[in-house]
């Protein structure tokens, strides 16, 4: 199946890089738009839109590099940056706004109680979206 | 998710937006019902930098026009694609790079130097040439003490600026000075030197090269201008090469030389076209062996280029400066001793007229005209344009110390996009022009203004390190002070001697020039900080002072969409306004009054009337007059004088020569006058003829 837009969320994890690769693999033969997005989660405590210098900062070279990333692998990866309370609901509904054919979030090896952890983000997108989600996990080894 | 969400950057501390026009927030509502996000836009010009600071993207720099498209593609071509502030560092030379790049010039004088000896030695005949080799040994032992103070001078200023840095750290300002005004004057030359040498050295085997000298010898300097415009490390990566071929071709040729005279092989001597005949014109005296000697002390020229340019090399800086200067000593010092003996040995003569160099005469004799010969010739012509570079390394340098210590035009410390300092190098590719062309290209009459400035220059920084060691007492300090003594003595000893023998043949260029430069950098100087007494915030507490409410002067030479624009903008920033036209006639006076009259735009809201004054023109001059009535009003009247100007701004720029341009002129005469603010209203126009939306411009 030819997927024409990819969304991908980035959180700054060492699996971002495999995964804009992976997006770029994906997306380069039907020539899909991919958009690279960074949800800042802001506290309830604050508002929606305070302005968060640190995390626009992270958030802005995690994209910076993203974007690298994929122009060294041969694609273009458009990038945002988002507010909100919960980050999953975000992605969520960028996807429906961007109609996205497939969102494809990265999970980092990890393994809490015995058992391989997926985040809440990753299963609530995977719930919630409306299109194809396609969770990629880490090598146990990295 | 606690972990997840922190990865998404959980907020810490807020502060409240900054309602930047770079950087849009929107609240949009999400799919489920109490899901709301904010979407941060930026233009694509813009990105966010570090600590809440915008940085501008590659999509800021690109044209909007097709002109400027194809402008920024023909620098793309010329120069390459610009280079980011932040990846200067990889930009810095190595020490195999650094010793192609700043050495050149050193290493390159091994090709003339010898024979400049031997040109001033035969003026008593070519019995007088057995001193060739005794004369060389005394620059080879001159060359091992500047070079040994220059390390000192890179080790303890490792920051760049090299002599003049010394100079005016450890001795003041004016011995600063002096220092930069001689090397600024010698890079200057170095530019041109090497480049007639190297068109020379072309010209012992292409006639019409040497016929035209001048031609090519600009030409070649506007090549190099364009390569060092490239940017440091580029430029280093052209020149660096034939450096290596000129030092593996003349080592080749000193050993396959040195094979020949050892094992008694030796081929007969090859004859310039023009030899210096075996009687001579001048006595051999004490006076003409120093004149020999000063002629070759020009192989120094160059060895201050490292500590010149020590911050443009790899960190550790001090560290990689010291090896390259090392490095460039000790091989020049070898093929500089290598020729002389060959030059000796051989018997070779120099050719008068100078068509044939003696390196090219050494070579003839030991190789033929093979292709031996030709790789000789070539990399030495290469190098020899090619140590220009060192000037253009050099010279840029020096001019932005200068530039950041105000004693040059603030434009000299402006990196531009290739972090190279263009307008250091564009201005000395023009002065090397110059000096060549005015001296005909001819590096005989180039030489005797050459070396005084490196001289003077390693003397005073040679004395300055003496003051330092002596004052500061720092560690070592009894070697040190006795290895900058014996530099600034043997320097300072060779400074007379070139300035006294070369004076009547040029070396008083220099020394006139010399001061006038430095009462320039003075001047210079003198002005920023008249500028920066004037301008500096002396109460950093103090409010800003809101302005008197000015009187405005709107010149209108039509009554039409233009002028009223700039009417309409005139009484949005002040109750006091007034239209002046001028008339070339009484007629047209009468004209415009009538069409003023019938304008009803002129009633303001609030029942009061924009003012009109007339003036006719009888001789239908603009703009005296105009400057005149401002000047007048502002006689009578207290209040700050504001002129708006309407000017109309046609579709495209070659438009411009059918409209007179009044505004523009009008707005050049009142920039110097005090007590007067020009503010612009353009007003552009469509295709259609129809209005667009324009900023006002305050000049």
């Amino acid at each position: 199946m030819a997927y024409k837009k990819i969304l991908v969320p980035l959180a700054g994890s060492a699996v971002d890089p495999d995964v804009v690769r992976l997006a770029v693999s994906i997306g380069k033969p039907a020539k899909a738009r991919l958009y690279g997005v960074h949800v800042i989660e802001v506290r309830w405590n604050l508002p929606l839109d305070a302005v968060l210098d640190a995390e626009l900062d992270h958030g802005e070279e995690l994209l910076a590099s993203a974007a690298r990333i994929a122009a060294q692998s041969g694609g273009e990866l458009e990038t945002e940056l988002l507010q909100a309370r919960e980050a999953a609901a975000a992605i969520v509904d960028i996807a429906r706004e961007r109609q996205c054919d497939l969102v494809l979030m990265g999970m980092p090896y990890r393994r809490r109680l015995g058992r391989t952890y997926v985040s809440r983000t990753v299963e609530e997108v995977y719930l919630g979206a409306h299109c194809a989600v396609l969770a990629y996990r880490q090598e146990a080894s990295q | 998710m606690a972990d997840e969400g922190e990865r998404h950057g959980r907020a810490g501390m807020d502060r409240a937006a900054d309602g930047s026009p770079l950087e849009e927030r929107t609240t949009r509502t999400g799919a489920l019902p109490g899901n709301r996000y904010v979407r941060i836009v930026r233009p694509p010009e813009f990105r966010r930098g570090r600590g809440g600071m915008f940085v501008a993207t590659d999509e800021a720099l690109k044209p909007q026009t097709s002109a400027g498209r194809g402008y920024e593609l023909l620098r793309r071509i010329l120069f390459g694609p610009p280079i980011s502030t932040e990846h200067e560092l990889s930009e810095r030379l190595g020490v195999a790079t650094g010793l192609g790049v700043l050495a050149t010039d050193n290493i390159s004088s091994s090709a003339y130097s010898i024979e400049e000896v031997m040109r001033v030695l035969a003026l008593a005949g070519t019995g007088a040439l057995f001193l060739t080799m005794p004369i060389g040994i005394a620059i080879i032992v001159v060359l091992g003490i500047v070079i040994i103070s220059q390390t000192q001078v890179i080790r303890t200023y490792p920051g760049g600026g090299g002599s003049y840095a010394v100079a005016k750290h450890e001795l003041g300002t004016l011995p600063g000075l002096v220092v930069a005004g001689s090397l600024l004057i010698d890079y200057t030359l170095t530019v041109a030197v090497s480049t007639a040498a190297g068109v020379d050295a072309i010209g012992s085997f292409v006639q019409p090269v040497f016929e035209h000298r001048v031609f090519w010898g600009v030409a070649l300097i506007a090549l190099i201008m364009l390569g060092n415009l490239r940017g440091v490390r580029e430029a280093g990566l052209i020149f660096a090469g034939p450096t290596y071929i000129y030092l593996l071709a003349m080592l080749g040729l000193i050993l396959f030389g040195a094979f020949h005279i050892f094992t008694g092989a030796m081929p007969p001597t090859a004859v310039p076209p023009n030899p210096f005949p075996s009687t001579g014109t001048e006595a051999l005296g004490i006076f003409l062996i120093l004149r020999a000697f000063a002629s070759g002390c020009a192989a120094l020229t160059g060895a201050e280029a490292v500590a010149n340019g020590t911050p443009s090399l790899r960190p550790p800086e001090a560290r990689n400066g010291v090896i390259t200067v090392l490095l460039m000593g000790s091989v020049y010092g070898v093929v500089l001793f290598g020729l002389t003996f060959l030059a000796a040995q051989t018997h070779a003569l120099p050719d008068v007229k100078e068509q044939e160099t003696v390196m090219s005469v050494v070579t003839r004799t030991f190789v033929g005209k093979g292709a031996y010969y030709y790789l000789v010739q070539i990399s030495t012509s290469v190098l020899l344009i090619l140590a220009a570079n060192t000037g253009f390394t050099g010279f840029p340098r020096l001019a932005s110390v200068l530039a950041d210590d105000r004693f040059m035009p603030r434009q000299f410390s402006f990196r531009g996009e290739r972090l190279a300092f263009s307008v250091g190098i564009v201005a000395l590719a023009i002065a090397a022009a110059l000096v060549l062309a005015a001296f005909g290209g001819s590096v005989t009459n180039l030489i005797p203004l050459y070396t005084i400035g490196v001289f003077m220059a390693f003397t005073l920084a040679q004395s300055g390190l003496v003051r330092r060691w002596w004052v500061r007492h720092e560690r070592g300090w009894q070697w040190r002070i006795a290895i900058s003594a014996v530099g600034a003595f043997a320097t300072g000893a060779t400074l007379l001697i070139v300035a006294t023998t070369k004076f009547e043949y040029g070396a008083w260029m220099v020394i006139v020039m010399l001061p006038l430069l430095v009462l320039l950098l003075f001047a210079i100087h003198r002005h920023y900080s008249a500028v920066a007494d004037a301008l500096v915030i002396e109460d950093p507490d103090r409010a800003v002072l809101r302005p008197t409410v000015p009187i405005v002067l709107v010149p209108v030479a039509r009554l039409d969409l233009s002028a009223v624009r700039a009417l309409g903008f005139a009484v949005s920033i002040s109750p006091h306004v007034r239209a002046v036209h001028v008339a070339t006639s009484a007629e047209s006076a009468t004209i415009f009054r009538s069409r003023w009259e019938r304008w009803s735009g002129r009633h303001l809201s609030d029942g009061r009337e924009i003012a009109l004054d007339i003036i006719e023109s009888p001789y239908r001059a603009l703009l005296q007059p105009l400057l005149k009535y401002v000047d007048r009003v502002d006689e009578r009247d207290p209040r700050p004088i504001t002129v708006v100007l309407a000017e109309f701004i046609p579709r495209h720029w070659w438009e411009l020569i059918l409209h007179s341009q009044t505004a523009f002129r009008l707005r050049w005469a009142l920039l110097f006058r005090p007590n007067t603010i020009v503010i612009d209203v353009p007003y552009h126009f469509s295709a259609v003829g129809r209005e667009e939306e324009a900023p006002v411009r305050g000049a």
